[in-house]
């Protein structure tokens, strides 16, 4: 993981930090919160747990900004890019929050409408005040609840244990279930290209319900295994893949953007499109175990191309993988090389994801 | 954490183990934990001569890279090649299968300058 800019404030703790220090966890600070990087299985054990078994990711450290009230869905569709005419009340979206500047993807979020005028923002760590900002309304309720991920092909039959009815929400499929007599919200997401299901649970049961999930099976993994994952599954990571400079053009992503509504960014986002993007996402496989890491350059015929927005060894295939932003001549299939503190790594241009989900 | 009452140790968190006017170099435990998994290692090649605190290599985990330095001043001799297909030898056997390269010492009373176990105990407890 590449330095955090929020290293400098005071941390911000999840209700669950207690329980991660009996475990052994190692903690680190990310997007201003101390969270796990792993535990003491390891970084390598809890990605293989993820893709083979079922495993349990504290993200208390994503945003909730509750946007409600009649004019809620009007607003959100003014901002951001997707089209939540293609969703509705218990369904989950995948949405951009562009720059007005330069179609900057400012977040990347995921949309719970839970009902009709009720809807849980849900933006990255440190991106919660600049959504509020953005929308100019919103109450974010971050600091009342944890959010757990229950991923990996056997964590729907595992949290059946705990709550069928949250083992039971479909994919992109948001839904409500109690805990203790608590209520508590599940969306049918993820961020590890594992099936699974992500659970909003309120501070005063958070930790009983990890400690359900663990007695029924589920393996704690921390932020170095959710960081391997989702990069095998190319999704980006605001602030590598997404941030100051990139758009949802370049990172590949203009299925989030709904032309014909109106968002944020849209007129700058129309003059990229138009001129065609100066760079654009692409999957790096490596030769060899040594990993890539983000900023080192990608050359072609030894002449620059891009630059490395993440890196690192891929546990499932064995070797380096990285994501980059290259010209857009650098067809898949294309021999490329990266500079690794002045040692050639030879790579090439692939398709992603990486890694597919096995086929259950 | 594992420090061994028969090993030396550099303040890079290397440790030696000196035999016969050679040193056999690896990473300590405390250096191996917080690497977290190590997933590939670049090791000197045999015939370098290194100075004391020269880069004898590279050892790269899951979350970034560091260098490793060679604690006295010599020739590497010899190299674990084990590691390139098992780098998690660091992590499992820090002191054993996990050693990095052997390096033949120009000065063997240079090994005096290491820290003995105590006083690396003591550097890591701060």
């Amino acid at each position: 993981m590449t330095s955090d800019p929020h290293d400098d404030g005071p941390l911000r703790h999840s209700p669950l930090d207690a329980a991660h220090r009996r475990l052994g966890a190692k903690m680190v600070p990310f997007g201003g919160w101390e969270m796990p990087l792993s535990y003491p299985a390891g970084t390598l054990a809890e990605h293989a747990a993820c893709r083979e078994r079922a495993v349990v990711f504290d993200v208390s450290h994503l945003g909730t900004v509750r946007v409600a009230g009649p004019h809620a869905q009007e607003l959100l569709q003014s901002v951001l890019t997707n089209d939540l005419g293609k969703i509705g009340p218990g369904r989950a979206q995948y949405t951009h929050l562009l720059s007005d500047h330069d179609g900057s993807v400012l977040d990347d979020i995921i949309v719970w409408w839970r009902e009709p005028d009720l809807f849980d923002v849900m933006p990255n760590a440190s991106n919660t005040s600049r959504v509020t900002e953005a929308l100019g309304a919103g109450e974010d309720v971050t600091a009342t609840r944890a959010v757990i991920a229950c991923q990996g092909p056997d964590a729907r039959s595992r949290l059946a244990a705990v709550s069928p009815a949250a083992a039971a929400i479909g994919r992109f499929r948001v839904g409500t279930f109690e805990y203790e007599g608590v209520a508590c919200v599940v969306a049918g997401t993820g961020y590890t290209g594992e099936d699974g299901v992500e659970c909003a649970v309120p501070n005063a049961v958070a930790e009983p319900f990890w400690e359900a999930l663990l007695a029924a099976g589920f393996e704690p993994a921390g932020l170095g295994a959710r960081d391997t994952l989702r990069l095998e599954a190319a999704l980006p990571l605001h602030g590598h893949e997404l941030g100051p400079g990139i758009s949802s053009l370049q990172a590949g992503l203009e299925w989030v953007v709904a032309w014909d509504t109106p968002f944020r960014g849209k007129d700058a986002l129309a003059a990229e499109k138009a001129a065609g993007p100066a760079r654009v996402l692409r999957g790096l496989a490596v030769e060899g175990r040594r990993p890539p890491r983000a900023e080192q350059v990608v050359l072609r015929d030894g002449v620059e191309v891009g630059v490395v927005t993440s890196g690192n060894f891929s546990p499932g295939l064995g070797h380096g993988i990285a994501l980059a932003l290259v010209a857009p001549d650098v067809e898949i299939g294309t021999p490329v090389q990266i500079d690794a503190r002045g040692t050639m790594l030879d790579a090439m241009i692939v398709t992603t994801p990486f890694v597919e989900k096995k086929k259950g | 954490m594992n420090v061994p009452d028969d090993l030396r140790y550099s303040p890079d968190h290397e440790w030696a183990r000196l035999d016969d006017g050679r040193i056999r170099v690896g990473i300590t435990d405390y250096a191996q934990d917080a690497l977290g998994d190590v997933v590939y290692v670049d090791p000197p090649a045999v015939g370098t001569v290194v100075a004391a605190h020269d880069k004898l290599g590279e050892v790269e985990s899951t979350k970034s890279v560091s260098d490793i330095y060679a604690p006295v001043a010599g020739t590497v001799v010899d190299v674990n090649g084990d590691l390139a297909d098992n780098p998690q030898m660091l992590n499992q056997d820090p002191y054993g299968e996990g050693w990095i390269c052997v390096i033949e010492l120009a000065d063997p009373a240079a090994v005096d300058e290491l820290l003995d176990a105590d006083g690396y105990r003591a550097l890591i407890a701060d």
